[in-house]
């Protein structure tokens, strides 16, 4: 039997081909690295509970895309029914970095009307040696669009689960402040198994109070 | 259990059967082997074990074996005089003995070891006979150890069956006089003993690939094997056994008390099998428990006794249930065998010389539904896929040189792309994308991986193909069809069928991502997914769950990343005699077969699940799953369907969103 959940938050995890999308949820979902994976062609899918406060569980329903730009057609079709997504780039090849801004721009149009919460993830930080984006750029990157920048490993599991918690957190937080509803029709957020579903902010706050005591 | 054509046929499968180092158990007489001096820093205990950081592989499994290996080897050499060894070896040696002693059982033995089922042919053996048989015999081991040559390789015998990797042979052969090496080729070692055993007895190497998909390329292969450094086509978990004597030893000592020396049949093997691990351990209760603890009275000695009688007997029961189960396996493996055989025949005899006029009889068609015989497969797929664009292998060559040509001046200035144009950055990431995908293919195959024998022939195949249509390009899962091709037949003809295969209006339009076609593919697949599947339609609809999630994978790459290998080469056999129409009609043989499953389930498990197919699939339930879909909506076929759709997504896309519906 499936865990209770609060939430459901749909994450969408993109980026150019060969950043180590894959084997970013793989280590996520299934705390393993594979060096060698094969490459992904449309979507995976996975999935992984999150605790983000003791008691309150999301379901993060996890869309890992193909990254060659071909498939890209096929993939923007997937952001508007996402709440969140995780960017990467390779912290050890430059044009990774450099197509940040491509994606970005491809998801401001296909997102509407809704809106994604995105986290800017350097990927493959334990080739230190061989890095080509300094993280200052990135960081400075990420603020003019707004996102939190983070840099990752999934050989060495190094900020991995911090990458997918906070960005959950910070929906989860957008979501309680109703900036984000879940509305019919759009897959972003679901409510989750809770006894008396709660949809508005108020309703959340009380079950918090229901939780704490 | 998996047999070694099926290890070879499925790729992702075989990544399972490699071992996993964090498995193996602490093993305190492995340790003390690399205490006893020697054997240098060449011994490699274990993973994690420190001698391993010294051992220079900057792949822990190729150094995995080693201490297994050196295990064995002194107590092979034993025999032959290295009596120095016999100190170290004391604890171990009549378990080593009886390893060596079972390995030289060569034929008998070596299926058993990979758990094979040949061995449900031989009256099965109680497990506790059977220890005791090894430790029988460990005299005339001792004696005829050395002394047979040709009983003098169980160091081979249990490398293949650890895993063992090619470029450890030479190593490995060091430590043995020359006369007891091998007749076979070295290529052979890392399959676990199973294939290994079996390829030395039925011709080696090829005789096993040539029932599977590698026909037409074993020879290079075999010498590229031989070559290749690390890599590695199938490995197995090792079993842990040969380190229990203690046990075993009370095992013979209670049956030696209570009379039941039941003498194994002669032809019986060495039990290898993992289940009865624990008898050996469980023979421990017969013991006195050590006298810093109260004695067991004689009531708890004999429920001790009873209590292991029963578990023999359980564990006998259970043998024997196992080995007729494989004996039916095998039955009907051998009647395939030889139904693909005769079918081979058939096909060589009659069919290929009339190929036009025999082709699209009845009798073919359904010889074809059967699956083809994989020696005549590529052939046929040839035939079938025809050469509409009428490629030669000159004009290959050309396009090939021209590949090569841009690579090196894409090496030159790969550095500098930003001054460059989208389109030709574009195109240069596609040749490098090309060079990161190529090793990613059927990566636990090994085969298409750097220094792997297929590598080069599969960049050149892609190259060339970018450079003749630089219109498609390179896209993703291109590499996994080139792979099967190239895996069935000859580099010119694998890149001629390649090409024209993906020539297909079905391959075309998902190739450039032409997303109104796609549309339409999608929606026509719907049409018959209602049709037959009208329940787990809805299921689906429900969940706003549209085909494009589990079909892109499954179409792009014709189903050979996401089924065994073996099967996806049957479900490539009828799509060459039916066409497209063949594919989507696989997908609903896919659903349907898991339908009661996927009923149960919600969006993200049915997309998890469709997006990554149970690895235990069968093509007999596949195919009669695909047989029983009907590809007739009333009275309209598949193109009429697809035709009429046509029409309909004209009418209904007014915005003209490539967007897929979801």
């Amino acid at each position: 039997m499936e865990a209770i959940w609060l939430y459901q938050f749909r994450l969408i995890v993109i980026g150019d081909s060969t950043v180590g999308k894959s084997c970013l949820i793989r280590r996520f979902t299934e705390g393993r690295f594979a060096p060698v994976s094969d490459p992904t062609v449309g979507v995976d899918f996975f999935s992984r509970l999150v605790e983000i406060e003791p008691g309150k569980r999301i379901k993060l329903q996890i869309w890992d895309t193909a990254g060659q730009e071909r498939f890209r057609s096929i993939t923007r079709a997937y952001y508007r029914n996402s709440v969140g997504g995780l960017l990467l780039f390779d912290i050890t090849n430059r044009r990774s970095f450099q197509n940040v801004h491509e994606w970005l721009e491809e998801t401001k149009v296909h997102v509407q009307p809704y809106q994604i919460v995105f986290v800017l993830v350097g990927h493959k930080c334990d080739l230190d040696t061989q890095r080509q984006v300094t993280r200052h750029e990135a960081e400075k990157l990420a603020a003019a669009y707004g996102m939190k920048y983070i840099e990752t490993s999934a050989r060495d599991a190094i900020n991995v689960e911090k990458a997918f918690t906070d960005l959950t957190r910070d929906i989860y937080e957008l979501v309680k402040r109703g900036e984000i509803t879940i509305q019919e029709g759009w897959e972003g957020v679901k409510s989750g198994f809770v006894p008396n579903v709660v949809h508005s902010s108020e309703e959340v706050v009380k079950s918090e109070r229901r939780c704490l005591c | 259990m998996v047999g070694p054509e099926d290890a070879a046929a499925c790729s992702r499968r075989n990544a399972k059967l490699l071992p996993a180092p964090a498995q193996e158990p602490a093993d305190p007489d492995r340790k003390m082997i690399p205490a006893t001096g020697g054997f240098g820093g060449s011994v490699g205990a274990d993973r994690g074990c420190p001698a391993e950081a010294h051992a220079g592989g900057s792949e822990p499994r190729y150094q995995r074996p080693c201490g297994r290996l050196r295990l064995e080897g002194p107590g092979d050499q034993g025999a032959g005089g290295a009596d120095s060894s016999s100190d170290w070896a004391a604890p171990l040696e009549d378990p080593l003995r009886s390893c060596c002693l079972a390995a030289a059982d060569a034929d008998v033995d070596a299926d058993d070891d990979s758990g094979g089922s040949e061995d449900s042919e031989r009256p099965t053996a109680s497990p506790a006979g059977s220890v005791e048989r090894e430790l029988a015999v460990t005299p005339a081991g001792r004696t005829s150890g050395g002394a047979e040559p040709s009983l003098g390789f169980p160091d081979g015998h249990l490398n293949s069956r650890n895993t063992f990797e090619v470029s450890r042979r030479p190593t490995t052969g060091d430590h043995l006089p020359p006369a007891e090496r091998p007749v076979p080729s070295p290529g052979m070692e890392p399959g676990p003993a199973g294939t290994s055993a079996r390829a030395r007895r039925g011709g080696g190497f090829a005789d096993f690939f040539a029932r599977n998909l590698f026909l037409k390329r074993t020879k290079e292969l075999k010498s590229v094997v031989h070559s290749a450094p690390g890599w590695k086509l199938f490995g197995k978990v090792p079993p842990r056994e040969n380190l229990q004597k203690t046990s075993k030893i009370i095992q013979q000592e209670y049956e030696a008390r209570t009379g039941r020396t039941c003498k194994p049949p002669p032809q019986s093997s060495r039990r290898k099998n993992f289940e009865f691990e624990p008898l050996s351990t469980t023979a421990l209760i017969l013991e006195d428990r050590p006298s810093n603890l109260p004695a067991k009275s004689v009531e708890e000695a004999l429920r001790h006794r009873q209590e292991y009688d029963e578990m023999v007997a359980e564990a006998k029961k259970r043998e024997i249930k196992e080995a007729h189960k494989r004996k039916r396996i095998m039955k009907e493996r051998f009647k395939q065998e030889e139904s693909i055989a005769s079918a081979m025949v058939i096909w060589i005899n009659e069919i290929l010389p009339n190929w036009e006029v025999m082709r699209s009889t009845r009798r073919v068609r359904e010889l074809w539904w059967q699956g083809l015989p994989p020696s005549v497969r590529g052939k046929v797929w040839s035939l079938a896929v025809g050469n509409e664009l009428n490629i030669t292998p000159e004009l290959y060559e050309i396009f090939l040189s021209r590949a090569k040509e841009r690579w090196k001046s894409f090496s030159e200035t790969s550095s500098d792309n930003d001054i460059e144009g989208i389109s030709v950055a574009d195109r240069e990431a596609s040749l490098e994308l090309i060079k990161l995908d190529i090793s990613r293919t059927f990566p636990s195959l090994y085969i298409f991986q750097k220094g792997g024998p297929y590598h080069d022939v599969l960049h050149s195949i892609l190259g060339a193909y970018t450079c003749y249509r630089p219109d498609v390009g390179y896209v993703q899962g291109m590499s996994f069809i080139a792979a099967v091709l190239i895996l069935n037949l000859e580099e010119a003809d694998a890149f001629i069928a390649f090409a024209n295969l993906l020539n297909k209006p079905c391959q075309l339009a998902f190739f450039r991502v032409d997303h109104t076609m796609m549309l339409k593919y999608f929606a026509t697949f719907e049409v018959f997914f209602e049709e037959n599947l009208s329940k787990l339609f809805l299921h689906f609809k429900s969940y706003s769950l549209t085909p494009d999630i589990y079909l892109i994978d499954w179409i792009f790459t014709l189903y050979s990343k996401s089924l065994p290998l073996d099967l996806a080469c049957r479900v490539w056999d009828v799509f060459c005699r039916d066409g497209e129409e063949f594919l989507f009609r696989t997908g609903l043989g896919i659903l349907r077969l898991y339908e009661d499953i996927l009923l149960q389930m919600d969006f993200i498990h049915i997309a998890q699940f469709l997006t990554k197919l149970p690895e235990d699939i069968t093509s007999e339930k596949l195919f009669s799953c695909i047989a029983a879909i009907q590809m007739q909506n009333s009275t309209k076929k598949w193109t009429q369907v697809f035709a009429s759709v046509m029409k309909d997504i004209k009418e209904g896309d007014k915005n003209c969103s490539p967007a897929l519906k979801s």
